[in-house]
Parts: structure tokens; sequence; C-alpha cells
């Protein structure tokens, strides 16, 4: 009886630290699940951060495409009439001009 | 010891292990979620920084492309109203060259003018001995102007009158031929070329010259004299 008795109780004590165990390997499984969740929500969010990035970035491009539309066309403008503008003068100037030349040309002072 | 006794006692030790356990547990859980969080700030952070600074040197890359772009073509733009602006020049010279072929034709206007700028000639080498090249269309022209010229370059340097020695072999180029400037045949739309007797010294005076020299040196000075100013082109 007395045997009985004590083995029995090393029984429920065996038995309590296999749950004991099972309880902290639980833990310890479920920290290595939460770690690898940490990563790939990261990877998720930092998934997310690129695709901002790259659609601020796209839209930063075909603003500035505009942007460079727009410069190259005021340019060509500009240089147009800069042209125009000098061709305009240049003959308007040009008799006065020749006629000068070939007066100093002509011209000899001794 | 009583059974009781004992029981309870096992039953107290088997609450005691299982409170240790989750306690170490509660401890994992609480590390876990502590780790996590580290984990994944420390990964987002990283990471961001490395897009962060992708996207930052694919926008730098664009704004120099862009400045490399706009610079290139500002530059062409320049150097189109550069050209515009030689071009307009040209013509002018153009101009000018096609009226110094009518300079030659006035007989009476071109002898004064061939003799002023014998003299000039003279008076610039100031040498006793010196060597005369024309255009073998004016060489009678030059030959009837030498003693005139040598008296007044006397006159003028109080020298002795020079010798002059008119090269009968190799004469200046002709007028061009259909008043055609732009063409690359030599040619001398009037004037003469005097060189000291060793060569060494050389005086272009020709009408041609004379327009290169003036056109460089004197326009912007020149265009004072003109109605309206030059500048107002090379302001631009």
């Amino acid at each position: 009886m007395a045997s009985n008795r004590g083995q029995g109780g090393i029984q429920q004590l065996l038995a309590a630290e296999q749950e004991a165990q099972r309880i902290v390997n639980a833990a310890k499984n479920e920290k290595l699940a939460r770690l690898k969740q940490a990563k790939e929500e990261a990877e998720k969010e930092i998934a997310e951060y690129r695709a901002q990035l790259e659609y601020e970035f796209q839209k930063k491009v075909s603003q500035s495409s505009g942007d460079s539309g727009a410069n190259v066309k005021r340019l060509e403008q500009e240089t147009e009439e800069k042209i125009h503008h000098l061709k305009t003068e240049a003959e308007r100037i040009s008799g006065d001009v020749v006629s000068m030349l070939l007066k100093h040309v002509t011209s000899v002072k001794n | 010891m009583k059974d009781a006794d004992v029981s309870r006692q096992i039953q107290q030790m088997i609450r005691f292990i299982r409170q240790e356990a989750e306690e170490k547990a509660n401890e994992i859980s609480v590390a876990a979620e502590e780790e996590f969080n580290i984990e994944k700030l420390q990964l987002l952070e990283a990471e961001k920084r490395k897009i962060r600074q992708e996207y930052e040197r694919k926008a730098k890359q664009i704004d120099v492309r862009r400045k490399i772009e706009y610079s290139t073509q500002l530059n062409a733009a320049r150097i189109k109203v550069l050209q515009a602006q030689d071009d307009a020049m040209g013509s002018m010279k153009d101009a000018a060259k096609k009226g110094l072929l009518r300079v030659s034709n006035d007989k009476k206007v071109y002898k004064k003018l061939l003799k002023d700028m014998i003299v000039q000639g003279l008076l610039r080498l100031r040498e006793p001995s010196v060597l005369l090249r024309c255009r073998e269309s004016d060489r009678k022209l030059v030959e009837s102007l030498i003693e005139e010229a040598k008296k007044e370059y006397s006159e003028k340097a109080s020298m002795q009158s020079p010798k002059i020695s008119l090269d009968d072999r190799v004469y200046l180029p002709p007028p061009p031929k259909n008043g055609a400037v732009d063409s690359h045949e030599p040619y001398c739309s009037g004037g003469v070329v005097l060189a000291s007797e060793d060569g060494k010294i050389v005086l272009e005076n020709t009408l041609d010259a004379r327009l290169d020299v003036i056109f460089r040196q004197k326009l912007p000075e020149a265009c004072k004299e003109a109605p309206v100013r030059l500048n107002n082109i090379t302001a631009i």
C-alpha cells in the first residue's frame, strides 16, 4: 500500500513535469513563429513602402518630362525670337554698315 | 505521514511545477513580443534606408540627366544664335566685298585711291628700296602713279625718294570672275602689295585686306558713326 501510494504520486509529478515542458516548448515555438512573423510583416511593410516610393518617383518622372518638354519648347521659341530679332536688326542696319565699311576701306589717311 | 497529507503535498508540488512553467512561458512570450518589435523595426529601418537611398539616387540621376539634357539644348540654342549672328555679319561682309568690285571700276576714284595706298605703304615701310606688286590689269595705272607717289612720300616723310621696283613677273590675282566673291579661287579687288627689298617685310594694302582689317577691328568703332548701333546684335 505504501509503495503503491508513492508510485501514484511519482506518476503525477512526472506528468506535471511533462506538461510544464510542453507549456514552455509551446511558448518557445510561439516565440519563433512571432519572430518569423516579424520578418514577414517587415517585408510586407517594406514592399508597401517601396511601392509608395516607386509611385512617387514615377509621378515625378512624368511631371519632369512634362517640365522638360515645356522648357525645350520655351527655349526653342526664345531662340527663334532672338534669331528673328537678329535678322530684322541686321537687315535694318546692313546698308549703313556696308556703306561705312566701304567708306573706311576707301579712306586712306596719310 | 497520513495519506491526505502526502496527497496534499504532491498536489502542492504539481501546482508549483505548473506555476513555474507558466511563469517561464510568460517570460518567453514577453521576450518574444519585445524581440518581435525590435526585429521588425530593425528590418524596416534598414530596408527603408536602403530603398530611400536607392530612390534618392534615382531621382538624382534623373535630375542630372535632365540638367545635362537642358544644358546641351541650351548650348545648341546659343550656337544657333551665334551662327545666325555670324551669318548676318557674313552677309554684310559679302555685300561689302561686292561693293569693292565697283571701286576699281570708277577710274578717277580708283586712281587717287591707288596712289594714296602706295604712299601709305611707303610711309609704313620706310624702306629705301621697295618691291611693288599689283594686279596685271592695274599695271599701266600703277606705272603712271609711281613717280607721283615717290614724290608725295618724299615730301611727307622728309626722306630721299625711294626706289620702287614693279614686279613684272608675279602679279596679284585678278578680280573675281562674275563677281563671285564666295568662290574659292584667289582674287584681288584692287590695291597693291609692297615689300622691302629683302622680302622680309611685306605690307598688304589691297582693298580685300583693308576690308578684313576694318571688319575685324574697326567695325564696333565704325558703327558709332552709323545711325544705328551694331551693339544691338551682339547684346542679344
